[in-house]
């Protein structure tokens, strides 16, 4: 009985364990990132004498600012179509029974099963020769858009499923016409699920490399410089660089974290 | 007589509204552009420019020219490699975290998810400032006197982890969501009729928990075989993949008709396997009643 | 008695079909300006159905909705200028208590002088004032009620629908609601049309009374006349308490018929329908009935069927008298409490006029 009672305990903690060296695996990495950023000596970091120059440098650095607001501009694009496609096709999915909706739900998440290497090149053929775009930013937002309204679409289901949809009905009884019904009613309950895909599509636009690099040609973006320079050896600003954006992913997850324990947000599963 | 107006206020229309735009959308960006590479596969390249004349010549080259051939075989063997090994390291992690989580459930899975997002290039940097040539590991071995670990390094092992590196979480959350919405009493009504604990597992936890864990499958399976900057980076010239050497044809030398066959074939294998998985899934046994209201 | 002046909403052949179900078929109903109207049904009758129709909800795909004179047919539900209070309340939950009322005016373009004057009116008439600032899911089930009635209310609106509003409220609130309710009604006027699949509910509150079954209306007509002289045998026994007694009609004379039941032979009012030889319902409201000590001798022209006392259910000023015939079959019968010197075990005697029951021909 007493061994019985060691089994029991002892799967927890051995899965605990396992999971406890899964964060160590995937965050020291990160952590010692963070840690060389502030370094003078990015090869051998120790002992701890803090310096900003890796930051100022990158803050200087021309190229990196233009990849910046090249980053910044696929992201933002790319962010906004992807959460208006996708709460647009959440909501069609979730408010109304179409014997259709299962078809329009695979089709708009299959992109998400579609290597983003396949993504790149694909769009790099249609949108260059067929339809003859050139290798430039709207480009890329269209292809990233494509992959990020999978992600959008499956973040706002999950909050969807929670909505209830009779609301929308009171609101059109009242006076509300459809848009007024989605701006003073729907979004107000919804929002938070809207802005989790914007901000998630916004990320995986903004670190994109392989789907962005297809269809820029020459235009640089940060993945992209931090690629090349990356092929060369890890330079100080690329510390600073990959600081700076875990730093901007980290608090983007504190803050949806907060949103949901505040219970502002409830995402759709029991107890998630 | 019906007026447009009482069609505009149909919910078969509003459906249509509101979900056709996402999904033409889809199809014209996604579908169309896998038909424009099925189209170019068959055509030729020459000087950077292409030319529409209809030939099997570049399906020749990859299937019967001996080192494309070889890359595929390594890449398919490394995904399976791989997402095997993530399936092994994720599904009891994300059983802990369903289990025993309790009220840090999110928390946990937030810290797994967000890495993702910070893209696989800064991924990639900071495991190179760990494990690579003049990483901390290596370093730190030199400092002791050792030879550094080069078994770690430009070869597919180092390849693999990258890549494990890359896309566990995934695995993690998509089984992790599935047991979320698994009833864990029922493992004790297996015990209680006499099911040891891996027997249990097997014939309860394990096929209620099917489609997650062949979402999580496909979704780490995929992007392994198609991974181009891992190998190119890591992988050094014995870990070279299929993914670097399709990127290449686009990036570097300019043949796209052999590079658009190059992706057929890719794209052919992963429907394959998605259809390996479907085939699999049976809905009826899965334990899935139905999404929300 | 419901003015019989203008039609506040007249519904025509209406005809709605989901799939393969028809849940209306061809409704054809007007509701007159200040009634108070009910749809009283079983779950699947079509009620639901057809005030989302009136509402603007669905879309019928055959026949006319006309409302205020207005031919509202097809027209969204956001320009019919209707109310509504819905079964769950469905309020706002990002919205106080206050802006969930003001909703229609504020759809409408009512400026906040007049959003703010209307809100104080009807806040005060329903007795919420003082709740304006909080959320709905800070008010029990009652208030909330309330504040459901006073945002259907504050437009003034031709009418009001209201789908089974006090379904989820327990049942002493119930009842006060109830009467509350139809106070509200009388005093601003507005027609209400109310759905619900309680009978003593729509007893209660109504004018007027429309049976459904099956999206067909059984019955519309005033509520004593739905209680007392049921149309169908369906009305019959929905509506009130009532023993069926299920025979085959044996003979037609006069005004009467007679009803071989179980053994038994009874006289009911003839009626159209009943013919020598067909099958008959024939029902009597348990409170129609008298029970007395076996001994006692019949009235002349009365129906009697002898049994025992089983058992008597005591409800505070009636009581309902469980009685076993010779024929097994089991008869209850209302009576005020203890007025009946009877007790459990008697031989006793059911007695009734014939005329105090509706007999129904039947199928089979």
């Amino acid at each position: 009985m007493a061994r019985f009672r060691l089994d029991r305990a002892a799967t927890p903690l051995v899965l605990g364990v396992m999971l406890a060296l899964l964060y160590v695996f995937l965050f020291a990495p990160v952590a010692y990132l963070v840690y060389t950023s502030f370094a003078r000596d990015t090869v051998w970091p120790f002992p701890w004498r803090p310096t900003l120059a890796a930051y100022e440098n990158l803050a200087h650095l021309r190229a990196y600012q233009e990849a910046l607001w090249n980053s910044l501009g696929i992201a933002l694009g790319t962010a906004v179509l992807s959460m208006t496609l996708s709460a647009m096709g959440s909501i069609a999915v979730l408010k109304y029974r179409h014997r259709w909706r299962g078809w329009f739900s695979i089709i708009i998440v299959s992109p998400m099963f579609v290597a983003e290497l396949l993504i790149g090149i694909s769009t790099l053929i249609f949108n260059r020769k067929v339809l003859g775009l050139p290798g430039n930013v709207p480009s890329a937002i269209i292809a990233n858009a494509v992959h990020g309204m999978a992600f959008g679409f499956l973040i706002m289901l999950a909050q969807l499923v929670r909505y209830d949809w009779r609301l929308d009905d009171a609101a059109m009884v009242f006076g509300a016409n459809p848009w007024r019904t989605f701006w003073h009613v729907t979004a107000p309950n919804i929002w938070p699920a809207m802005l989790g895909a914007f901000v998630i599509t916004f990320l995986l636009a903004f670190n994109n490399l392989e789907i962005s690099f297809y269809n820029l040609g020459a235009v640089p973006t940060l993945p992209s410089l931090a690629w090349g320079s990356l092929r060369y050896g890890l330079e100080a600003e690329l510390f600073a660089l990959a600081a700076l954006v875990n730093g901007v992913v980290f608090l983007s997850f504190v803050v949806i974290y907060t949103l949901i324990r505040l219970g502002i947000v409830r995402f759709g599963y029991r107890g998630l | 007589m019906v007026s447009i107006q009482r069609i505009l206020h149909r919910p078969e229309t509003r459906f249509m509204l509101l979900g056709l735009p996402a999904v033409l959308f889809v199809i014209v960006f996604l579908l169309l552009p896998i038909v424009s590479v099925i189209v170019f596969s068959f055509w030729r390249t020459e000087s950077y420019e292409i030319y529409a004349d209809w030939n099997l010549d570049n399906y020749r080259t990859v299937l019967f020219e001996g080192t494309y051939l070889t890359f595929l075989w390594r890449s398919i063997v490394t995904a399976v490699i791989v997402t095997g090994a993530c399936l092994l390291y994720a599904w009891p992690v994300a059983y802990f975290i369903a289990k025993y989580g309790g009220r840090y459930r999110l928390l946990l899975v937030l810290a797994l998810a967000a890495p993702f997002f910070t893209g696989a290039v800064l991924r990639l940097a900071a495991l190179q400032a760990i494990m690579g040539p003049i990483g901390v590991i290596n370093m730190a071995l030199g400092l002791i006197g050792l030879p550094p670990i080069e078994f770690l390094m430009f070869n597919r092992i180092a390849s693999g982890i990258g890549i494990a590196y890359l896309y566990l979480p995934f695995m993690v959350t998509a089984i992790y969501l599935s047991l979320l919405n698994f009833n864990f009493q029922l493992l004790n009504v297996a015990k209680v009729n006499g099911a040891r604990p891996w027997r249990a597992f097997l014939t309860v936890t394990w096929p209620l928990n099917w489609i997650g864990t062949a979402i999580g499958i496909t979704l780490v399976f995929i992007p392994c075989l198609a991974e181009s900057i891992t190998p190119t980076f890591l992988g050094g010239p014995s870990g070279k993949l299929y993914g670097s050497v399709l990127g290449l044809q686009f990036d570097q030398t300019g043949t796209w008709a052999l590079g658009s066959a190059m992706g057929v074939i890719l794209f052919a294998v992963c429907c394959v396997v998605i259809g390996i998985m479907w085939l699999t899934i049976n809905l009826k046994r899965s334990g899935f009643t139905g999404a929300g209201r | 008695m419901a003015n019989a002046g203008n039609v506040a909403v007249g519904i025509y052949d209406a005809t709605k079909r989901f799939g393969r179900t028809t849940a209306v078929h061809r409704a054809n109903l007007e509701i007159r300006q200040g009634e108070f109207f009910s749809l009283l049904g079983p779950s699947g009758s079509g009620k639901t159905t057809l005030l989302r129709i009136i509402a603007g909800l669905e879309d019928p795909d055959e026949g006319r909705v006309v409302i205020d004179g207005r031919e509202v047919t097809g027209l969204p539900p956001y320009v019919r200028k209707v109310g509504m209070v819905f079964q769950d309340f469905l309020l706002f939950p990002h919205m106080t208590v206050g802006e969930n009322i003001q909703f229609p005016l504020r759809m409408q373009g009512a400026s906040k002088a007049e959003r703010d004057e209307r809100l104080a009116w009807i806040a005060k008439l329903l007795h919420i004032d003082g709740f304006e600032e909080r959320y709905p899911h800070q008010l029990s089930g009652g208030q909330q009620q309330r504040v459901a009635l006073a945002r259907g209310l504050i437009s003034r609106p031709a009418l009001l629908l209201l789908d089974e509003p006090l379904a989820n409220l327990d049942r002493e609130l119930r009842k006060e609601m109830e009467v509350e309710v139809r106070r509200y009604q009388r005093e601003l006027g507005i027609p209400f049309i109310y759905v619900t699949h309680n009978q003593e509910e729509a007893l209660t509150m109504s004018d007027r009374i429309a049976v459904m079954r099956n999206g067909s209306f059984e019955q519309v007509a005033p509520k004593v006349e739905v209680y007392s002289d049921p149309a169908t045998a369906f009305v019959a026994s929905f509506v009130g308490h009532a023993n069926r007694m299920r025979g085959r009609v044996s003979a037609v004379e006069g005004g009467r018929a007679r009803l071989d039941w179980n053994g038994v032979q009874l006289a009911i009012p003839a009626v159209a329908g009943l013919a020598a030889g067909g099958a008959a319902d024939y029902f009597v409201k348990c409170e129609h009935l008298r029970v007395a000590a076996g001994s006692e001798a019949a009235t002349a022209g009365h129906n009697r069927l002898d049994g025992t006392l089983r058992d008597v259910i005591f409800k505070g000023q009636i009581a309902d008298y469980i009685v076993v015939l010779a024929n097994g079959a089991e008869i209850v019968v209302s009576e005020a409490a203890g007025l009946p010197r009877v007790k459990a075990g008697d031989a006793v005697a059911v007695t009734w006029a014939p005329e105090a029951g509706r007999g129904f021909a039947a199928e089979g």
